[in-house]
């Protein structure tokens, strides 16, 4: 007995809350298990089992029980509750679209009929698969932001966990299959029917099919924008945002192995201040004169200065021998003017002073006659006004 | 030899342990004669001139410098407390303006309060209260009251380090 729409969308309305649990359990287990069906007829104190199984909304499967794909579907729609179907299966549309294209247009010729049924099977693809695209985006993005929220107080190390499946084996594929810019890519196959279709919707010589094509290409620009939104939600909001989950999981991970251990842990290294500032109010003056001698300024050469004149050592001893040779002098200027003379040529002060030492030699006699006038002596520098000193030996010599 | 306009401020910011940032004239100065600057610290001082995106900074081989370590574990203190109530740190580092009470509430009820009580610089309210200002001065946060501030860029030098720390922990256990 064919049951009324009706009956069954006021059955379901009238016991939502227990087909709501039953439709969580059988997500969560992939079936109804008998317990599990017992206590949500117990907890809700009503048992709908023998409707479920008269509407064919449920069918038993040995002790246990299983929602019939069609009313799971409809509940998941009506609760946006949708588990991300892998790339994979979302690519199998890549395979049933292009094979139906290929069709259509090698026959394009062929029995209108099957052309007309080919042309609302591709339209039928396409609506599944932007449906299967739309749920994917809505359950990641719905479960990316409740891992964001934490509220099931995820460890850090799970989120990063679950952060880095979600991206690599769900986000990232899908997102290749929404890339306008590769070839392969079920966008870019669809953006290929749209031309075909486009050209075929207004010249094809049947006027039905000609409005088939017309359905088929108004369908696909709206599944160009659908689709454009979903990959935009993908790129702009779903992976910065699954990004960030990995990124703040991964920096806390890092932060609480170094709080086991934080005086062991290598950390960054940091300036240490010194107390003795480097710099003083002449600072700027300072770091030019260090930094000028990096400069590069012109080569210049320095040549070594060569002194020719032999430096003169008073020879005492030479000099004492001469004045021992003459003894006794009567005026020992004279005497040392005349031997520099000799000896030298010239008179020269510094000369003339070094033979004055002389005279503190212990072993010479002086005798001094504050009568006599003092004599002039004229050396290269200076003229000299010096006493009139004689000089003897000490004892007999 | 030409000098930069503000060069005496960048060697006196960079000198003082201060991070440059990327909201300050000096750090475009810094990147467009980065090479001078390099050369001019390794050579006067010993000290290397560390340039990222976000931030300058002069690092010296001080074997007995802590404030780095204590900077670290004030980071990973707060970042993991703001985690347990619930909280993206990062966003709130990022973005958000903290106030010297909420740090201490945290640091006060933290998990991990012996750490707290056994760091010099962290232990009490006071002692951190100083802190912050030595972060202040450093340029690691900017105050925007007596008792406000926000975290600059500068603290990215320590979530890389966070960030790091468990990618070599996690190519250790690989």
């Amino acid at each position: 007995m064919r049951i009324e729409p009706k009956t069954i969308i006021r059955f379901t309305l009238e016991y939502f809350d227990i087909i709501r649990d039953m439709f969580d359990a059988h997500v969560a287990e992939g079936l109804l298990k008998q317990e599990h069906v017992a206590e949500i007829f117990l907890k809700h104190n009503r048992n709908i089992e023998a409707q479920m199984l008269e509407y064919k909304l449920m069918r038993r499967i040995g002790n246990d029980f299983d929602l019939r794909s069609e009313y799971l579907n409809f509940l998941k729609f009506i609760l946006e509750e949708f588990r991300p179907l892998l790339p994979e299966h979302i690519e199998k549309y890549n395979y049933s679209i292009s094979e139906l294209f290929r069709k259509i247009k090698d026959e394009i010729f062929g029995d209108k009929d099957v052309l007309d049924s080919r042309v609302k099977n591709i339209s039928n693809e396409i609506r599944e698969f932007v449906t299967a695209v739309e749920h994917n985006t809505i359950s990641l993005l719905e479960q990316t932001r409740a891992l964001k929220a934490n509220l099931e107080k995820v460890d850090y190390r799970e989120k990063v966990q679950r952060a880095s499946f979600w991206i690599d084996y769900y986000i990232l594929p899908l997102n290749r299959i929404l890339d306008v810019t590769h070839n392969e890519s079920v966008i870019s196959k669809l953006y290929n029917i749209s031309e075909f279709v486009n050209n075929k919707r207004l010249n094809f010589y049947d006027e039905n099919i000609r409005q088939s094509f017309e359905s088929l290409y108004f369908q696909l620009i709206q599944t160009n924008d659908d689709l454009l939104k979903q990959s935009r939600i993908l790129t702009n909001e779903l992976l910065p945002l699954i990004e960030r989950i990995r990124t703040e999981s991964t920096i806390l991970s890092g932060f609480i192995t170094f709080l086991r251990n934080p005086y062991k842990t290598q950390v960054p290294k940091m300036f240490k201040r010194k107390n003795n500032m480097v710099l003083s109010s002449n600072a700027a003056l300072n770091a030019k004169a260090f930094m000028e001698q990096f400069a590069k300024d012109d080569t210049i050469y320095l040549e070594d200065l060569i002194d020719n004149n032999d430096k003169w050592i008073f020879d005492i001893d030479y000099f004492k021998g001469k004045l021992r040779e003459q003894l006794p002098v009567n005026n020992f200027f004279d005497w040392a003017a005349t031997t520099l003379e000799k000896e030298y040529t010239a008179i020269e002060s510094d000369k003339l002073f070094a033979l004055t030492t002389l005279l503190f030699e212990e072993d010479l006699q002086l005798e001094f006659d504050e009568k006599k006038k003092n004599k002039k002596i004229k050396t290269d520098e200076y003229t000299l006004k010096v006493p009139n000193i004689t000089v003897s030996n000490y004892g007999i010599f | 030899m030409e000098y930069s306009k503000n060069h005496r401020q960048i060697v006196e910011d960079l000198i003082g342990g201060k991070f440059i940032l990327p909201t300050n004239k000096n750090f475009i100065e810094l990147k467009e004669k980065e090479k001078f600057y390099e050369d001019f610290f390794k050579f006067s001082f010993g000290h290397d001139l560390i340039m990222r995106q976000d931030f300058a900074f002069l690092v010296s081989d001080e074997t007995n410098e802590m404030l780095s370590r204590d900077v670290c574990i004030f980071f990973a203190i707060l970042c993991y407390e703001l985690d347990k109530d619930g909280r993206n740190f990062l966003d709130l580092i990022n973005y958000s303006e903290f106030e010297y009470d909420q740090i201490n509430d945290y640091f006060e009820n933290s998990s991990y309060l012996e750490v707290v009580r056994n760091n010099s610089r962290l232990r009490d309210i006071n002692t951190r209260n100083e802190f912050m200002d030595t972060l202040d001065r450093r340029n690691i946060i900017e105050k925007t009251g007596p008792q406000k501030f926000t975290f600059t860029t500068a603290h990215k030098n320590f979530t890389d380090f966070a960030m790091e720390l468990a990618k070599s922990k996690t190519a250790d256990v690989e």
